[in-house]
């Protein structure tokens, strides 16, 4: 994959507030690049450098190559979707489209196909007359990507563009942004704190906090495989866990030993203390005293496809979170298994900075 | 209760109305007196309009409301973009000091001013009316323009920019538009102010100036003329018509963004 | 973005030059004797019988006038809010007319009406009763303030109490009030802003007036305005004006610091 944008050591901060501490970040050409992570994190930010609505304290940003630190808004082939899309109220849907064509001096004729080309695009054809207050949050929406996009940007930037819709026109509108980015293929930078946005969309997954890139991979590698608790914990639910490795490929959680598949070879030799991050689909039942450890099954909750349960362990201290797919009664007691593979061990933090990013959010 | 209501908005409605129609029944009367009606006349409103010092005072009136206005409008809306590019501290401190005509009495307002011109040697006349009118009317401009510059008009800006346009373009044909209806309510807010102003402009202007105001002060010190009747027949007339017209466009807009 | 510091230049130079310089040359005159030194004479001159009077006379008929406006707005502000005539405006545009009419030939009207041989007394005899001397009067002036001023009550209490919520007042009927406490605790409270406003709009010009008790009260009756008026207008004696316009100030920013401890959101219904 080419390279189109690469931030070179980013830092910004307004008044004495840091809020973005050294990012050094790549996109490709045409990939699905999503900026995760809770309000304060410095992802907004980030986009609005790329934009050129902000400049950087320090560091370089390159767009195709070229050092474009300085470079003003209007001059970028960047086009952005604004969070609460920010469409003229007093032009129509027409007219709003038309604005960047009548800026950089296109013909009349070529204007009038664009619209239409991009209002077919967005599936709202004929609405070229319609006034901005006349359109649902969803139309209001699909007119700012038609703004954007007539323009032909090499990137496209997206600033929460579904947090204003409700659930279900949020989930067909990631189908239909999939759909999109296809069809146009084009680069999309994309900045969300809905983690279903970042795993359902994205080519690759940015996770960010405190002005800091936690981590950076494949929706499956940040699911999977998370960092740091700070991670674990923003991707999904999860039990997060401390621990200490007690022998080459085993880690000790609350007195139990479990079998694992991280070693001295990836960074974890016996006696360090670890967090461990085990999924609540990851833990299976087994019958009473039959798994590697017991519990009591304190709440459950039927939450759609499955359950979601509470089980306490034996010694009262911890309480683990599952979810299975069969139903098992409250005051039960029943045995675990985790499989090796699903153990997911990581560092702990190190520094104060960094377990402050520990801090529920 | 509903029937209650009905009687009390009439009781008010005719306190406040019925003394003005008093005064333009009267306007029509052929006699003099202030109580008993003889004949219907319009001589009344042709002494009016033969009056040279009246037609003065209606010059002066409406010539100095529209530049005050004019004035108050451009500076008040410069200061709005201004005050925004500043820091939260500057920006209370100017606020504050934009409120002071507003909350002062009327009263040490013309005295401050009238003082203030003789201080500095101006001699008093239509200018400093003028100025006068401008500095009470540059803080309700700012007042009804601020309210449309916020976070939403930044961010229309940040599009218009983000699709390419030059700074002027954007501020011409994005952020102009959204300041309009602050812009314009401003403006006519100062034009009413200035055209009803009496007591900043008794204590600015100098001998042989008159606005419409003191010259029906100076009248009435006199001894009331009815030709004041015909005077407020007229006025009233035109501020009816005027707000009949600006509620009816008012209402066609609530109408279309229904 | 789109701002600029230095556009504000032309609106902090008019400040300066239109408000501040001008009040502090009020200061300056007010503690200046006529021989150009340093006194306290003109402030202290309000305590002279006649100040004193006049500026006694000038806070009781403005309270009153006020509290009228008070007691006759409230009710309305509810009556527009409840009908549907305050949503069409044409309730509203009816008290913002009388607003566009010169005050002074309002208040003229009031002399038109009062007058030994005006509307009234002429009705009144006509029913065989004795003339009434009606003008000149501290009713009279009274009357003419409420008249003058009342609109600027009416507004700013309908414009806060027409954006009560009305699942506000529902609710507090849903959970057991009376009609009084509904009142008492939940529209009083809430339109406290558009009360204040309203208060200092009255207050103010009612305290500091000098046309309308020199137009109803013939010149007889003297409040604070006419005595600082005349110290510019007839005695040319600026210093002792100043002093006790400053005074005057002080009451102003007295009652308004009153009124402010009861409005936490700062004026913004004013407009």
């Amino acid at each position: 994959m080419n390279e189109l944008i690469r931030l070179e050591n980013i830092t910004k901060s307004f008044d004495e507030n840091v809020v973005l501490n050294g990012i050094d970040l790549t996109v490709g050409e045409n990939e699905f690049v999503t900026l995760l992570g809770p309000s304060g994190c410095g992802k907004t930010t980030t986009l609005r450098i790329i934009g050129g609505f902000e400049q950087p304290d320090s560091g370089i940003v390159y767009f195709d190559g070229q050092d474009i630190t300085t470079l003003p808004a209007n001059q970028r082939n960047i086009n952005t979707v604004f969070q609460n899309y920010a469409l003229f109220p007093h032009m129509n849907v027409g007219e709003n489209i038309a604005f960047g064509l009548r800026v950089s001096g296109k013909s009349d004729a070529y204007i009038k196909d664009k619209i239409k080309y991009a209002l077919k695009l967005v599936n709202l054809k004929g609405y070229e007359n319609r006034r901005i207050d006349q359109l649902s949050g969803g139309q209001q929406q699909r007119i700012a990507m038609a703004r954007a996009i007539v323009n032909e940007p090499k990137v496209l930037l997206l600033d929460e563009p579904l947090g204003a819709l409700d659930l279900k026109l949020r989930q067909e509108m990631q189908y239909e942004l999939v759909r999109l980015k296809k069809e146009l293929g084009i680069t999309f930078i994309y900045v969300t704190h809905d983690q279903e946005e970042a795993l359902t969309m994205s080519d690759k997954v940015v996770v960010m906090n405190e002005g800091y890139i936690q981590q950076e991979g494949t929706p499956e590698e940040i699911y999977d495989e998370p960092i740091n608790a700070f991670v674990a914990d923003f991707i999904g639910d999860s039990n997060i866990l401390s621990g200490k490795m007690v022998d080459e490929r085993v880690v000790e959680i609350n007195g139990i030993q479990f079998p694992c598949i991280d070693g001295t070879e990836q960074g974890f030799p016996p006696k360090k203390r670890v967090d461990v991050v085990i999924r609540p689909e990851d833990i299976e039942i087994r019958p009473y005293g039959k798994g590697l450890f017991n519990g009591t099954i304190i709440s459950k909750l039927f939450i759609g496809v499955h359950y979601e349960m509470l089980v306490q362990s034996e010694d009262g201290k911890i309480e683990w979170l599952l979810q299975n797919y069969d139903q098992h009664d409250v005051g039960a007691k029943i045995g675990m298994y985790v499989r090796p593979e699903n153990i997911q061990i990581m560092h702990k933090p190190k520094s104060e900075a960094e377990s402050a990013m520990e801090i529920d959010l | 209760m509903k029937r209650l209501g009905k009687i009390y908005i009439l009781i008010i409605m005719l306190f406040l109305y019925l003394p003005i129609l008093t005064l333009m029944v009267l306007s029509f009367n052929e006699a003099k007196s202030m109580a008993v009606f003889t004949r219907f006349s319009l001589h009344w409103y042709a002494e009016l309009f033969q009056s040279k010092l009246m037609l003065g005072a209606i010059v002066n009136t409406f010539s100095i409301a529209i530049l005050a206005a004019l004035i108050a409008t451009i500076v008040g809306t410069m200061a709005v973009l201004g005050i925004d590019a500043m820091k939260p501290r500057t920006e209370n401190v100017l606020l504050a000091a934009n409120n002071i005509p507003m909350l002062n009495a009327d009263i040490v307002t013309g005295i401050a001013l009238m003082l203030f011109f003789l201080m500095i040697g101006v001699p008093r006349g239509y200018c400093t009316i003028l100025f006068s009118h401008a500095t009470f009317c540059i803080p309700y401009v700012i007042l009804s323009v601020r309210p449309r510059l916020n976070k939403n008009t930044d961010k229309l800006y940040e599009a218009a920019l983000d699709l390419g346009a030059s700074e002027k373009y954007a501020f011409r044909k994005i952020v102009l538009p959204e300041l309009w209806p602050g812009i314009s309510s401003g403006f006519l807010l100062s034009f009413t102010m200035s055209v009803d102003d009496f007591i900043i402009t008794y204590f600015t202007r100098g001998a042989g100036i008159n606005t419409i105001s003191t010259l029906i002060y100076s009248e009435v010190k006199i001894g009331i003329r009815p030709s004041l009747f015909a005077l407020s027949t007229i006025i009233f007339v035109v501020a009816l018509v005027t707000l009949i017209i600006v509620n009816y466009k008012q209402n066609k807009a609530d109408k279309m963004a229904a | 973005m789109i701002s600029r510091k230095r556009y504000a230049t032309p609106f902090i130079v008019w400040i300066i030059a239109g408000t501040l310089i001008p009040l502090l040359s009020i200061a300056y005159y007010g503690f200046t004797a006529r021989d150009g030194g340093f006194t306290f004479a003109n402030i202290t001159a309000m305590f002279q019988h006649d100040h004193m009077q006049a500026l006694g006379l000038s806070l009781l008929l403005a309270f009153i006038s006020t509290l009228v406006c008070l007691i006759l707005a409230f009710p309305m502000a509810m009556i527009l809010k409840d009908s549907k005539y305050g949503k069409q405006g044409f309730m509203i545009f009816v008290f913002i007319l009388p607003m566009w009419m010169n005050f002074l030939l309002r208040t003229m009207a009031w002399q038109v009406l009062l007058e030994r041989q005006g509307v009234i007394n002429t009705l009144i005899t006509m029913v065989g009763l004795p003339r009434q001397e009606l003008m000149n009067t501290p009713g009279a002036i009274v009357l003419g303030m409420v008249y003058d001023f009342l609109p600027f009550m009416i507004l700013p209490i309908y414009n806060t109490v027409s954006k009560i919520d009305n699942h506000l007042i529902e609710a507090a009927y849903d959970l057991g009030a009376s009609r009084k406490k509904v009142y008492t605790s939940v529209i009083l409270p809430l339109s406290v802003p558009g009360i204040v406003s309203g208060i200092t709009m009255v207050f103010i010009p009612a305290l500091t007036t000098f046309v309308i008790s020199n137009m109803l009260g013939g010149g007889k009756i003297n409040l604070i305005g006419n005595i600082i008026e005349q110290e510019f207008t007839v005695n040319s004696n600026w210093y002792l004006g100043s002093g006790l316009s400053l005074v005057m100030m002080l009451f102003i920013i007295v009652s308004m610091l009153f009124l402010r401890k009861f409005d936490k959101t700062g004026g913004e219904s004013l407009i």
